[in-house]
């Protein structure tokens, strides 16, 4: 339609007027006074000339008022020239290896980030442990040295070099001895540069110690078998398991092997197949071994001597010495476990935590009449994760303190802090002329080395193994050596006048000469894999023909020489935990805030104690007590453990490092100096008194509630009852009707679920520091956590349950008045989100910034969250971490975040969360999207098995399957159909996304 | 309502010999017109240093985190939800007396009413600074406001209670606040009309051009009436919602569906206690006592008995219901609220909201000044407690033992409390100053019908039988303090 009205804008307009029309002229209708302002006169009048500089006063203060906003510095350097292989965003994977087993390593723009298992590992089959993971924070450690040092002073490794070889050629001419001092090294490649400096200078020899050491087995095959080294231990082919004090899932030789074989005749598979190995466990202190055993007795260290006898007495031996035990539950026990090792002929297993050759010796006896060897001890494929030789190094000493010795390299070890006196050592390696240390850092032994010559971390080095007989593993660099550091092979073959003296080039010529020559593949391969193994040889039964008399009669003496009268009496065992382990991990801020599997304390060591026991000597929880034998003496907090055995105390090593760094300074106490030197090894129990001292000490634990209540979190039902009903304890089948407020989600694509088996976790605490490693979670030291303030995302909780007359007590105030606290049954259960369907979370955040995504994952936007805290108040799981403080920008949180340099682990996929937010476990969000992207890429739907969340990934028993509950072919909708599944506080209908399957003990009634 | 004589049985409402309006003025605006005295100085000093430790110690936490409080990862909530509640609670008092009792027709409100309506600003005030501070990252408050943005279309969640809390106080802060002003437009009149300079000039902007004529009272009177209705729903209201913020949660505890009226009656409670701690000690200090007599005393007194044995009887339903429910995690939690390791704190909160307002059934004691201070401290004690009560200890150990924890509260929990008590008192003893801290248009009200002296003289007039007169002047001896002091007329 065409219109045809006409606006006006005035009357005039209108009316159209002469002057209207001649105003109109124009591009204005009105005269701009433009030529008055611009003439002269408007120009030279005082105004413009002080509006001008008004105008410049404001302007220029304006301009520095808006400049005084500081432009924040970004710190990205983008490459100049791309190396072809990285892209960023996108991860590379190399294979390496951590103490033997073959891992991956994940590196982002060039350098390491996280640690992971290799698949290809015979060892771990792709799970690593909670150090393995903790391992990559190391090499982002500021404590270490930047370059190498003589006499405390920066020097560089030509000067070094010259004064070495000056001193060693010295020495070679004075005819005196040369040592070189390591742990256990079963690298072939260090071996034979060893063993070429060896022939370079004839008069020095290698000794191996290890801080916690295995020599008493490795002798005890000796003797026995005429091989040297330990055997490898083949839990999964056992059917009953006997231990005495080994704790062989938490620290004992291979945990992540033992863990693997051990949970496999226990998970779900096994269960379906009707079978379920039986596990004893006699022990003193409560170790994670001892956890999870189905039947735990309680055993002083005088009687595990005397307790072997009785077994292999009543496996038919005749020994004599021979006595009854104190502990009569003990004593009855032993003759069951008798019966029961008797009637598992061949499919059984007895191993022994001790360090002393003729108790081994007697270990394998009984192995030997049950028929342990060639079924779950194999001799024949030895393992060479240890080789320590306890009495070659008290040689050593013997030998620095005559004088003899002119030149001594310590190399990964440290005698200065793990020798059980090292004052000792301290003299006599005053009378050494050369000493050298290839430690990272001035240890307690380097800072009394003239030369520390500080060697690369394993990322940043080639690096082969051989754990396991015909099993070898190759290390490959991930990043450019961050310090002027240097291999100290190269050291060695520079210092021996080695032909070859690039470690890298040797190490491949000794591979293509005697390794990869026998199993036939490429260098190339051998990068791609990890790993080469050669096969294994066929286990051969060996037998066992020794006259035992001798060995009785030192163990009666040994025995005799634990017990010590009055009334303070206490026998003493020191042991390695599972996080901090042997202290060379002591400066690794993720491992002391990993809470312990038992006592859940971090950051300290303590002195363990049984309930009862304590109440005897008047002593309570968090009192110091100092614990004293005739040599050393330390004051520590007392921690009441359930469990331990009547009359002994247990007391952390590792702890006590001086010189390690900032996060170990002030951390426990070092227990080294109770180790034992008898009968040619260092054992690690002795005669100890106890007695209270002023004050008291709150230790940081992160739970402190230690039973279930009597609630139905935990369920679990014995092997018996579950062959009946595999329901049984689930408390399934009453037929509840579910009611329901709300609508039910959509979730047309995926639904990621989770299924945690409480058979299969055995608490080693791997997945806690995978978390941690994963999604940047903070570490808030030991005053924190004593306020309850621990940030982790997935969380181990452990129950103790008191078993009494067949009744289960799990109540507070029944427990206070138990008169027998012996019979404590524990289980593990790892509770992080629960992602509900229902989240309780989700409805009082006042922001929305946690809600629901449509493939199951409750969701937590960071950026949206304002602090309220309701989310964590209506937690029923208390899942919830807030950030108190800024942790990565905060210098009173000094542990890893807050450093700059530090900082390059953190993986950029995950963001770092700053003050005022809660965070959760988020079930790997970043890892599930780059499983669909990649699915994507590839044009392909995504299968199970794409996506593994970190804890599941590590976890080396399998215990935590995670995917899509969707897809009824996955590994994790079978296991949450398993008739075992339960919900935790399924009652209160938050409908949870992780199922929980019962926990089984396969107990017989005595 | 004021034209006609009320009974002589009734007690008076203003006492004294020779109240005359102007006295009246000459008496309230003592304060307001003259210099502080010594006793205002002390006070405000240490109030004003309570003021500081707030600012110090709310800025401390500001800087460094929520970390700097006791909280941690079971108990999300402590001292700062428990001071936020009890503020709230206090606030109630207020809009209870100038509604509540205005649409009833009580007119011995008219003395209390002005203190009770600036103490629940006030209190909202505090209790409105710990939503703000209690926040991990406070600068982003004003998200939980649905204002529209650009971040998308992001919104607020409306099915949180906290985002009804944000509605429920906003309103009632501004409608108490209207409400209060409205009432203060005559008063501010007066003080405008008797001032001069720059005095005048600011009361003369404040008092809105009042002019005193018979439209303008008749508007402030249906106006009153408006608000006195909008404001009545608030009371109940407010004190729902914020139950609802624990109400509607799944921790034992704190899911139970007694909850609204029960915090509605402890509010009540407690912002009555409030004000006889207020007044008690102004009603001394400025000499009010003609204004508010014995019976304003025992009146609120009479209330505290009804709301605390509201609360007392709600404490023990919960108790039952908890048993009776058979639900293990709810049995366990009110198990442990009474003999766990916060016993004290619950037997603290009985022994002071349950047991000692009873003694109020004895007049001696509802009649006596110094027991109804001390008492009113001694519930304001068990309702800070309440709270503790409800929050702590539901939270510190609620459904996964393993999560169990104890919470002890830091040194800026303790002194963000005492702070927010310092900021009440400051800027309750700033309004003392300056405005008139009893409504004196509406004591002149009662002046002719329920004062002391309009009923002595109907009794000398002898218009009213003689044994009401007897029972009268019987009452007043008895019962009254104030009457025995000789200022008072006595026949």
């Amino acid at each position: 339609m065409e219109s045809n009205k006409k606006y006006w804008k005035g009357l005039e307009e209108l009316q159209n007027s002469t002057q209207f029309v001649e105003n109109n002229k124009g591009e204005f209708s009105e005269k701009l006074p433009i030529e008055e302002v611009l003439n002269e006169a408007g120009l030279s009048t005082v105004a413009p000339r002080r509006d001008f500089l008004k105008a410049l006063g404001f302007g220029l203060g304006a301009v520095t008022l808006a400049a005084c906003n500081p432009a924040p510095v970004t710190k990205s350097i983008p490459y100049l020239v791309k190396p072809e292989e990285i892209v960023p965003g996108i991860p590379n994977f190399y294979s390496s290896t951590f103490k033997g087993q073959s891992v991956l390593v994940k590196t982002r723009e060039g350098r390491p980030i996280k640690i992971e298992g290799n698949p290809n590992c015979i060892i771990t089959k792709g799970r690593l442990s909670a150090q393995g993971q903790a391992s990559v924070l190391d090499l982002y450690d500021v404590s270490k040295l930047k370059g190498p040092a003589y006499n405390g002073n920066t020097t560089t490794w030509p000067q070094l070099d010259q004064y070495v070889k000056g001193e060693l050629n010295k020495v070679q001419a004075g005819g005196k001895k040369i040592r070189i001092v390591s742990s256990t090294i079963n690298s072939p490649s260090t071996k034979r540069v060893i063993a070429d400096f060896v022939a370079k200078y004839p008069n020095s020899k290698h000794v191996q110690v290890d801080a916690v050491s295995y020599t008493g087995i490795i002798k005890a095959n000796e003797n026995s078998f005429g091989v040297a080294a330990l055997p490898r231990y083949r839990f999964d082919k056992a059917d009953l398991i006997v231990s005495f004090d080994a704790d062989f899932l938490g620290t004992w030789i291979s945990p992540v092997e033992y863990n693997r074989q051990y949970v496999s005749n226990r998970n779900n598979t096994s269960l379906k197949n009707k079978k379920m190995s039986r596990h004893i466990q006699f022990e003193s202190g409560m170790s994670m071994t001892g956890t999870n055993a189905d039947t735990r007795i309680q055993l002083k260290p005088s009687e595990q001597g005397i307790a072997l006898m009785n077994l292999y007495n009543a496996l038919g031996g005749t020994l004599a010495g021979s006595k009854k035990l104190t502990n009569a539950n003990a004593e009855k026990s032993i003759m069951l476990v008798a019966k029961e090792l008797a009637a598992a002929k061949g499919k059984g297993l007895v191993v022994c935590g001790s360090n002393d050759v003729s108790v081994q010796i007697l270990v394998n006896a009984i192995n030997s009449l049950i028929g342990s060897y060639g079924s779950t001890i194999d001799v024949a494929n030895a393992s060479y994760q240890y080789a320590g030789n306890d009495a070659e190094f008290v040689e050593f000493i013997n030998e620095m303190k005559r004088g003899e010795v002119d030149a001594v390299f310590f190399l990964n070890s440290n005698p200065a802090y793990d020798y059980v006196n090292a004052k000792e050592f301290s003299d006599a390696l005053a009378k050494v002329k050369l000493r050298v240390s290839f430690a990272d850092r001035q240890d307690e032994t380097a800072s009394l080395c003239q030369v520390v010559a500080p060697a690369h971390h394993y990322l940043e080095s080639w690096s082969d193994a051989n754990p396991l007989e015909g099993y070898y593993t190759i290390g490959q660099p991930t990043i450019n050596p961050v310090n002027d550091t240097r291999y100290a092979e190269e050291g060695l073959l520079i210092w021996s006048d080695n032909a070859v003296k690039d470690y890298y080039q040797y190490i491949q010529n000794n591979w293509s000469a005697n390794i990869l020559s026998q199993s036939g593949s490429t260098w190339k391969e051998l990068l791609q894999k990890g790993s080469v193994y050669l096969g294994e040889k066929p286990a051969a039964a060996s037998a066992f023909s020794r006259d035992l008399n001798a060995v009785a009669q030192t163990i009666v003496n040994q025995s005799n020489a634990l017990v010590k009268g009055g009334d303070n009496a206490v026998e003493l065992s020191v042991y390695e935990n599972v996080a901090v382990g042997d202290g060379k991990f002591a400066n690794n801020p993720w491992l002391q805030e990993l809470p312990d599997p038992v006592s859940k304390v971090t950051w300290d060591n303590y002195a363990a104690i049984a309930p009862k026991f304590a109440e005897k000597l008047g002593i309570a929880e968090l009192d110091m007590v100092e614990v004293k034998t005739d040599k050393y003496s330390v004051t520590l907090p007392v921690l009441l453990q359930p469990g331990q055995a009547i009359g002994t105390v247990s007391i952390a090593l590792g702890y006590g490092r001086t010189k390690a760094g900032k996060a170990a300074a002030e951390v426990g106490k070092n227990a080294y100096p109770f180790l034992n030197f008898v009968n040619g090894t260092f054992q690690t129990h002795t005669a100890a008194s106890i007695s209270k001292v002023a004050g008291t000490y709150e230790l940081a634990q992160t739970q402190t509630h230690h039973t279930i209540e009597g609630r139905n979190i935990i369920r679990e039902t014995t092997l018996k009852d579950y062959l009946k009903d595999p329901h049984a304890g689930t408390g399934k089948g009453h037929g509840a009707n579910k009611y329901d407020l709300w609508d039910k989600y959509e979730q047309p694509g995926h639904n990621w679920v989770m299924a945690i088996d409480l058979n299969a976790c055995t608490g080693c605490g791997a997945c806690i520091v995978a978390c941690n490693a994963e999604n940047n979670i903070p570490v808030v030291g030991r005053d924190e956590v004593r306020r309850r303030r621990e940030m982790h995302w997935i969380r181990i909780d452990r129950y103790y349950t008191f078993n009494e007359g067949g009744e289960k007590i799990t109540e507070e105030n029944e427990i206070k008045d138990l008169e027998n606290m012996d019979n404590v049954s524990v289980i593990h259960q790892p509770m992080m989100c629960q992602h509900c369907e229902h989240a309780p979370c989700e409805t009082v955040c006042p922001v929305i910034a946690t809600m629901h995504s449509s493939d199951g994952l409750n969701h937590m936007a960071y950026n949206r969250c304002i602090g309220t805290r309701y989310c964590a108040n209506n937690c029923p799981y208390k899942v919830r971490r807030f950030n108190w403080f800024n942790y990565w920008n905060d210098s009173r949180f000094d542990n890893y975040m807050n450093n700059e340099f530090t900082q390059l682990v953190l993986n950029p996929d995950v963001s770092v969360r700053s003050r005022g937010v809660m965070e959760k476990c988020s079930m790997c969000i970043q890892r599930i999207q780059s499983g669909k992207l990649q699915a994507k890429l590839e044009k392909r739907p995504m299968k199970d098995g794409d996506v593994k969340t970190a804890c599941q990934q590590t976890c080396p028993t399998n215990a935590i399957i995670f995917g899509d509950g969707n897809d009824p072919e996955s590994e994790v909708s079978k296991a949450l159909q398993s008739e075992r599944t339960y919900y935790v506080l399924e009652e209160i209908n938050t409908m949870p996304g992780v199922g929980y399957q019962t926990k089984v003990r396969n107990t017989v009634e005595a | 309502m004021s034209s006609h004589h009320e009974s002589i049985l009734r007690e008076p409402l203003v006492t004294g010999a020779n109240i005359t309006y102007a006295k009246v003025t000459e008496d309230i605006l003592v304060p307001v017109e003259n210099k502080p005295n010594r006793a205002w100085w002390i006070g405000f000093t240490i109030a004003a240093l309570g003021a500081l430790l707030w600012v110090v110690s709310v800025s401390y936490t500001f800087w460094f985190g929520i970390g700097t409080w006791g909280l941690n990862k079971t108990v999300g909530w402590a001292w700062d939800i428990t001071g936020f509640v009890w503020w709230v609670g206090i606030g109630h008092a207020g809009t209870l007396i100038s509604a509540v009792l205005l649409l009833f027709r009580q007119n011995w409100r008219n003395s209390i009413n002005r203190s009770a309506e600036a103490m629940t600003i006030f209190a909202v005030i505090c209790a409105a600074t710990y939503i703000v501070a209690h926040m991990g990252r406070p600068w982003m408050a004003y998200w939980a406001l649905p204002l529209p943005n650009q971040f998308g279309s992001l919104w607020v969640n409306f099915n949180s209670p906290l985002v009804w809390d944000v509605f429920a106080i906003s309103t009632y802060f501004s409608v108490s606040l209207v409400f209060w002003y409205t009432g203060l437009l005559p008063d501010i009149a007066t003080i405008r009309d008797r001032a001069t300079g720059f005095r005048r000039r600011i009361y003369s902007i404040l008092s809105f051009g009042w002019n005193g004529s018979v439209k303008t009272w008749q508007r402030f009177e249906v106006v009153s009436l408006i608000l006195a209705g909008v404001s009545t729903p608030l009371v109940l209201s407010v004190h729902t919602i914020v139950s609802m913020d624990f109400a509607t949660s799944v921790i034992p505890g704190w899911h139970t569906t007694i909850f609204p009226p029960y915090f509605v009656a402890g509010a009540i409670f407690s912002g009555f206690a409030m004000v006889q701690t207020l007044l008690l000690i102004a009603r001394k200090v400025l000499g009010f006592e003609n204004y508010i007599t014995m019976f304003h005393i025992e009146s609120m007194n009479k209330i505290i008995i009804l709301t605390g044995s509201i609360v007392g009887v709600a404490y023990l339903t919960e108790l039952f219901i908890a048993w009776y429910s058979g639900a293990e995690y709810e049995q366990y939690a009110f198990l442990n609220r009474v003999s766990g390791p916060y016993w004290w704190a619950y037997w603290a909160m009985m022994t002071c909201n349950v047991i000692s307002p009873q003694l109020f059934w004895f007049k001696k004691i509802r009649t006596s000044v110094a027991a109804s201070w001390i008492l009113s401290i001694v519930v304001n004690i068990g309702m800070w407690f309440e709270r503790f009560v409800i929050i702590v200890t539901s939270l510190h150990r609620d459904y996964l033992p393993s999560s169990w924890v104890m919470f002890y509260p830091s040194v800026i929990d303790v002194c963000v409390f005492i702070g927010s008590i310092g900021v009440f008192f400051t800027l309750f003893l700033l309004f003392l100053r300056v405005l008139p801290a009893i409504a004196m248009a509406e004591v002149k009200l009662l002046l002719k019908s329920s004062s002391d002296q309009s009923k002595q003289r109907l009794i000398r007039e002898d218009s009213v039988p003689k044994e009401y007169a007897e029972f009268y002047k019987e009452s007043l001896t008895k019962y009254d303090s104030v009457s025995e002091e000789k200022e008072y007329a006595k026949i």
